[in-house]
């Protein structure tokens, strides 16, 4: 019959349309590169773990779609009412269904999802694992940036705080513990695992692990309010003895400012920064072990006065260790030191403070992304004067072993 | 006034020669019950949040909020003894629907207006329990367990208070013009909806400790 | 409400009721005018009411399409600066609230209010009054919601408004007020409604229409009222915590005094997964009636579809925490609940297989209504087949809350609810409006929109699955975003191209009728279940004599038997069996103010809950007012008019006597039944919207 042979055609051109286009996405959905948030590239133990139950499950999904969307071209072609159809002939029978049929269509995809579920419950149970001797990691979600907290004597007084980059060594669990200040905000490196939400009066538990030394970018994923849309984050993988020389680095105390201008920096930070920012040793006055608990604040972080707390902003004791600033927004180092993986960002050859986004930040924060300070969200532009912004610039840069005299 | 102004039963139940409902009951009837059920979802998330939180602040450290619970200031003996008000009321309207049916106005007219007294207790009971908890110190934002607590009883006492109203606008109704003995049989379902809501909330939320 | 309901139900119904007695007071007379613009606001003519529902959730489309334009011409380059991040923040909010609570629920339930009744063979709804109230209120309700853009701007939580995200603290202006108060407003005008209709489906069936003979739209539109009934408590329990956290100063979802955010998810995703089948069920429906007509076949395996129906409705409770599997829940939460979301699959992919059996061997007419249809099905089964792959709660970790999500529900409610709702649109504007939708600008339409919605949402995977979030009002250089989201923001542009060829549609098939009208009968499509049995556009009174159901299908039963290899032959000529919509006397609700002034009260007290207490009382004393102005109006007013033309024949206190004494016998008064109705329509005519205009006059030019 035409017709059908007409129909089969058709669908077979529909068929190879549909699986050419499939092909070239998929040829290059997995490619991580120029997609820091690729969820098909895994890089980690657990992302590894999704990815492999996501390879069955969308070539299942796949192959049923390309069979029913190819069912109904087929049909559209091949039972078309014809154009010199006459009333009262070539009537279509009838049928008012067909029980086992049905019931077999309703058996056969429960047991491929049965089937599938098995892999479903392996994969949850393996993502469950709380991970063998690992580093522990706090990691506090608030408007609109991530603090992270190690604490490794157990002794709930972190030893160091920083912000925006978690660094965590390579071949090791690595468990964070997921708190929020404020808002509900979600914890997610796609490369390394999938997402977990941060929940005020909750904590909550991840683990990572990588063989691959790389930085890894992140993002939040639960709406959190106006910068929700560019609260982002990292985590630098570290072989081992790198990772050791980033620790031994971040618990060093600030080195004195040498020269004029930071110096002035200094003296601008104490009386303005300090408010907010605390940097460990200088402010407020404080000495390391300094006031952090492990519970979560439940303050929403609007009650605090915040005149003498430094919790509602990121501490910056060692800010240039850190490659970028600002919620991952802006770069911190020049070129490659921006991007390298390594312990010291200082220690790339040829690296320079990126000054100019570091002043961009300080003309006005909400330039760069927006905050409410008014309402206590985010950081209030501070009005300085261009020298300010200058003697600030120069003190900030010193925050951090690139600057200091080899020791 | 003194004049019957009520349909019997039976000619509200439709003639033989148009098809009753396709259910056999009738429609408000129907209604009311889809309209209950509902409610259950309703007074269900309520009693779900007041179990959640009934024992906030306290079990955890370091929130704001008063250290008082409901659950410490309850008052059994005075909140049963306006409990069996209520389930009293249940018993009056059972009578007020019977003399409906029998289309005994004076007789449904007084079990009505007996039916919207004992509510009208209870709610004065309720009323008297609740200036008792903030004069205690409890008010409606001391903490999540006073909060949850309030709103529970609080939208019970309301389903009550609109009980009592629609039960008064009834008898004055029936006074004036015709009032068919579905409506009072419906009206019932709902106030027998609410007494049963209130068994529940006060086996749960009182008793259980 | 319902129990002060005191008109027995069945006076709709002809024959003979006896008189009912009645005491009029002055103040109560009920309207009594059927025609003209002002008896829109008092009609309790379920076809009246599902035509408002229509045209104002289609506004509302337009107000909610803008909305995403605006989102897509954000996101068309990376670091545009169109919105702000807080104006950005407001308009996804309200588009996503918009299209939920204002378009897709209120289109689904045009479509339940118009045809319920007409396909069960009823005359009306259980409660008309009723029916008027619940758009009256669903309507105050959306305005008063969406003038928040007027009054300190729009919500900007997000449609799911997660606590403490929602709370005054982080949300100071008044946007958040209006969702929560508008919310609950719009959630009574629905639960009314859910309960009328149940009500309806349960109780006002035809003499035979027994619950395996309905029309498989009617059975699910009645999964969904029922899910409706249920659901709705849920969300407004979730509501009412917030309006007290909010402006009553209590604390239930501030963690700092023990409150704990994850109650709000809990109650609003245990509404909000029903929610999800509350949308798309009726879409379901409507294709199940459209793909059997013009497949000239029954629907395949009739107690499979609506058992499927029933499974999703049933199971659809049982999967809601799917949407929290990031959230932090327990492990043994995340697998109960990932493996009952596997499942509902199954009940799913049956409906589309038996659409598909449904079509196979079968004759198919590729109307517009069909191609819709067509279109559901196909993109319906991508969204399943995304939705399926998020079941998997450890990948669902990396897909939840990017734009996987969003291209996966807009496959579902898009492809799925909408393309479904516009294929009811195309199947049943000859019956409602009398004259027919050009069918080459509808096909322009189809395509369109086919294709504009697949350059949209289709890309939406890839950005999804390569990490872009969801609800982000910017994105940078660099994240790889950069090529999809010009397609799509180029294919949300053709989207609104394909609105624009339909409203231009709607216009010029207007138009054209007007110039020449022609009627197109009771039964253009050659469709198979009651609603084509009476006129197009259907009489008042829809049914001249409630019809006897023998069949499902029983309309096309009556019109063709069947050979002994099962093919249909005629046996009757359609206008042999169709009404022919002339009865008198047939004795139908009267008009009411009510329903409207008692809705009118409640946004003004939500006004008051939101700036002060005292703005709240003229609403109090409104719908106080409004209630019992709604139990003391007469129940039939004898001075009132009834049938939509008898109150020319008959006037004063006899007519109801005389109107319930004539038989609803179609021959006697055909002629002249017909001259009067077209006289009164004339004068009427004019300042009616245009559509009604446009069925009034269809039997106009018919008559002359």
């Amino acid at each position: 019959m035409p017709r059908k042979r007409k129909a089969t055609v058709v669908a077979l051109i529909g068929a190879a349309a549909i699986l050419l286009g499939l092909w070239l996405i998929i040829r290059t959905i997995g490619q991580p590169t120029g997609k820091p948030l690729n969820t098909l590239a895994p890089f980690g133990q657990q992302a590894q773990d999704i990815q492999d139950l996501t390879i069955p499950v969308f070539s299942v999904a796949g192959v049923i779609f390309v069979a029913v969307l190819v069912a109904v071209i087929w049909m559209v072609v091949r039972f078309r009412e014809p154009d010199d159809v006459v009333e009262g002939q070539d009537e279509p029978t009838q049928t008012h269904g067909n029980t086992p049929l049905e019931i077999g269509w309703t058996i056969v995809p429960a047991v491929l999802l049965a089937v599938l579920a098995v892999l479903n419950v392996q994969t949850l149970l393996k993502l469950d694992d709380t991970g063998e001797n690992p580093i522990e990691v706090t990691v506090v979600g608030q408007q609109w940036w991530w603090e992270y907290r190690y604490d490794f004597d157990g002794d709930q007084a972190p030893e160091i705080v920083t912000a925006t980059q978690m660094v965590m060594p390579t071949g090791r669990d690595v468990t964070v513990k997921i708190q929020s200040n404020d808002v509900i905000h979600s914890f997610w490196i796609p490369s390394l695992n999938g997402k977990k939400d941060a929940v005020p009066g909750r904590t909550h538990e991840l683990v990572f692990n990588t063989e691959n030394p790389g930085i890894y970018e992140g993002q939040c994923t639960e709406f959190c309010g106006l910068s929700h849309g560019v609260m982002r984050m990292q985590i630098k993988a570290l072989p081992p003895a790198e990772f050791d020389v980033w620790l031994a680095n971040m618990t060093k105390p600030p080195a004195q400012p040498t020269n004029a201008a930071a110096a002035r920096g200094e003296a601008l930070f104490v009386g303005q920064c300090a408010r907010c920012h605390e940097v460990n040793g200088l402010t407020p006055d404080s000495t390391p072990p300094f006031s952090y608990s492990d519970e979560p604040s439940p303050s929403y972080g609007v009650e605090v006065d915040s005149s003498l707390s430094s919790k509602n902003a990121p501490n910056l004791t060692n800010f240039m260790m850190r490659q970028t600033f600002a919620g991952n927004l802006l770069a911190l180092w020049e070129g490659d030191a921006a991007t390298a993986v390594v312990a010291v960002p200082g220690d790339v050859p040829g690296a320079v403070p990126d000054k100019v986004n570091i002043k961009r930040w300080l003309r006005n924060p909400q330039d760069v992304k927006p905050m409410d300070a008014e309402n206590n969200q985010g950081m209030p532009n501070l009005n300085l004067s261009e020298d300010q912004i200058d003697d600030l610039t120069e003190y900030l840069v010193t925050l951090g072993p690139a600057t200091r005299p080899a020791a | 006034m003194t004049d019957v102004a009520l349909e019997p039963m039976d000619d509200v139940e439709f003639p033989d020669d148009v098809h009753a409902t396709s259910t056999g009951i009738s429609n408000p009837k129907l209604a009311m019950w889809t309209y209950l059920a509902s409610d259950c979802l309703l007074f269900g998330g309520l009693i779900s949040t007041y179990l959640l939180y009934r024992n906030r602040p306290g079990n955890i450290p370091g929130l704001s909020g008063s250290d008082l619970r409901a659950s410490e200031l309850f008052n059994i003996p005075f909140t049963s003894m306006t409990s069996f008000i209520l389930l009293m009321s249940s018993l009056t309207m059972v009578l007020a629907v019977n003399s409906a049916i029998r289309s005994d106005a004076e007789r449904m007219r007084l079990w009505l207006v007996a039916t919207s007294v004992l509510g009208a207790m209870f709610l004065g009971g309720q009323i008297y329990e609740f200036t008792e908890f903030v004069r205690e110190g409890l008010g409606f934002t001391s903490n999540v367990s006073a909060s949850s607590f309030f709103t529970l009883t609080g939208l019970h006492g309301a389903h009550v208070a609109v009980g009592v109203l629609m039960l008064l606008s009834a008898t004055v109704y029936s006074m004036r013009r015709t009032l068919n003995a579905e409506a009072v049989e419906t009206l019932g379902l709902y106030w027998h909806f609410v007494d049963i809501v209130w068994v529940v909330i006060f086996a749960i939320v009182y008793l259980i400790p | 409400m319902a129990i002060t309901e005191e008109r027995p139900p069945l006076e709709l119904t002809s024959g003979d009721l006896p008189p009912v007695e009645v005491e009029t007071l002055g103040v109560f007379h009920r309207p009594r005018s059927t025609h003209g613009w002002a008896s829109w606001f008092t009609t309790v003519d379920h076809k009246k009411i599902g035509i408002m529902y229509g045209f104002a959730s289609f506004f509302f489309l337009l107000v909610g399409g803008f909305e995403a334009l605006l989102i897509r011409t954000q996101l068309a380059v990376p670091g545009n600066k169109l919105l702000s991040a807080d104006l950005y923040n407001q308009v996804f909010t309200m588009h996503g609230v918009t299209m939920v609570f204002l378009v897709v629920m209120p289109l689904a339930a045009a479509f339940a209010n118009y045809l319920l009744p007409l396909q069960i063979g009823a005359r009306d709804v259980a409660f008309p009054r009723m029916n008027a109230l619940s758009l009256w209120v669903w309507l105050f309700g959306a305005i008063f919601f969406n003038t928040s853009w007027f009054l300190g701007g729009g919500a900007d939580g997000g449609w799911f408004n997660y606590a403490p995200n929602s709370g005054v603290v982080f949300s100071p202006s008044h946007g958040i007020d209006f969702y929560a108060v508008g919310l609950i407003i719009m959630g009574i005008g629905s639960t009314v409604s859910a309960v009328n209709l149940t009500v309806t489906v349960l109780n006002m069936r035809a003499p035979g229409m027994t619950l395996m003979r309905m029309p498989v739209f009617t059975w699910m539109t009645f999964i969904v009222q029922v899910l409706l009934v249920f659901a709705l408590p849920v969300i407004t329990v979730a509501l009412l915590l917030l309006t007290l956290d909010r402006m009553f100063g209590a604390t239930f979802f501030d963690a700092s005094a023990g409150g704990d955010p994850f109650l709000w998810e809990h109650l609003f995703w245990i509404f909000g997964h029903p929610e999800v089948y509350i949308m798309i069920l009726p879409s379901f429906g409507i294709a199940s009636e459209v793909l059997p007509t013009f497949s000239r076949k029954p629907i395949f395996g009739y107690p499979f579809m609506v058992g499927s129906g029933i499974a999703i409705g049933f199971m659809g409770w049982g999967v809601w925490a799917h949407h929290m599997f990031a959230s932090g829940m327990g492990p043994i939460s995340v697998l109960a609940f990932s493996l009952a979301t596997m499942f509902i699959a199954v009940p799913t992919g049956v409906k589309i297989l038996n659409w598909m059996a449904t079509m196979y061997g079968g004759r198919l007419r590729f109307t517009t209504a069909m191609l819709f249809s067509i279109g559901l099905v196909a993109m319906f089964t991508i969204g399943g087949l995304s939705g399926v792959t998020h079941a998997f709660a450890p990948m669902d970790t990396q897909q939840t809350d990017t734009y996987y999500i969003v291209a996966h529900f807009h496959y579902v409610l898009f492809g799925g609810a909408l393309f479904g709702l516009f294929s009811g649109i195309y199947f049943w504007w000859p019956k409602i409006f009398g004259f027919f939708l050009n069918e080459k600008l509808g096909k322009w339409h189809f395509w369109l929109m086919i294709l504009g919605f697949n350059l949209t949402f289709g890309p939406m995977h890839i950005l999804g699955l390569q990490g872009m979030m969801r609800r982000t009002y910017t994105y940078t250089e660099g994240q790889g975003f950069n090529g999809w989201n010009l397609v799509a923001t180029f294919g949300a542009y053709l989207l609104a191209v394909s609105i624009l060829v339909f409203i231009w549609n709607v216009i010029r098939s207007y138009r054209a009728h007007r110039r020449n009208p022609v009627n197109p009968g009771p039964d253009p499509w050659d469709a198979r279940s009651l609603e084509w049995m009476i006129q197009s556009p259907p009489p008042e009174h829809n049914f001249d004599e409630v019809p006897v159901v023998e069949d499902f299908d029983e309309f096309w039963h009556r019109k063709y038997g069947h050979d002994e290899q099962g093919r249909p032959v005629r046996i009757a000529a359609t206008e042999d069996v169709v009404q022919k919509g002339d009865a008198t006397g047939v004795h139908l609700p009267s008009p009411s103010y009510w329903p409207i002034v008692l809705a009118a009260g409640l946004p003004l007290i939500g006004y008051g809950v939101i700036f002060n207490l005292w703005w709240a009382l003229p609403g109090v004393i409104l719908m106080v007012a409004g209630i019992y102005g709604w139990v003391l109006e007469p129940s039939t007013d004898p001075s009132a008019g009834h049938g939509h033309d008898d109150d020319h024949h008959h006037d004063g206190d006899d007519s109801d006597a005389a109107a319930l004494d004539e038989p609803a016998d179609a021959g006697t008064a055909d002629g002249d039944g017909e001259g009067v109705d077209a006289d009164g329509s004339e004068t009427a005519a004019e300042p009616e919207p245009a559509m009604a205009t446009a069925s009034a006059e269809a039997q106009d030019g018919g008559s002359k």
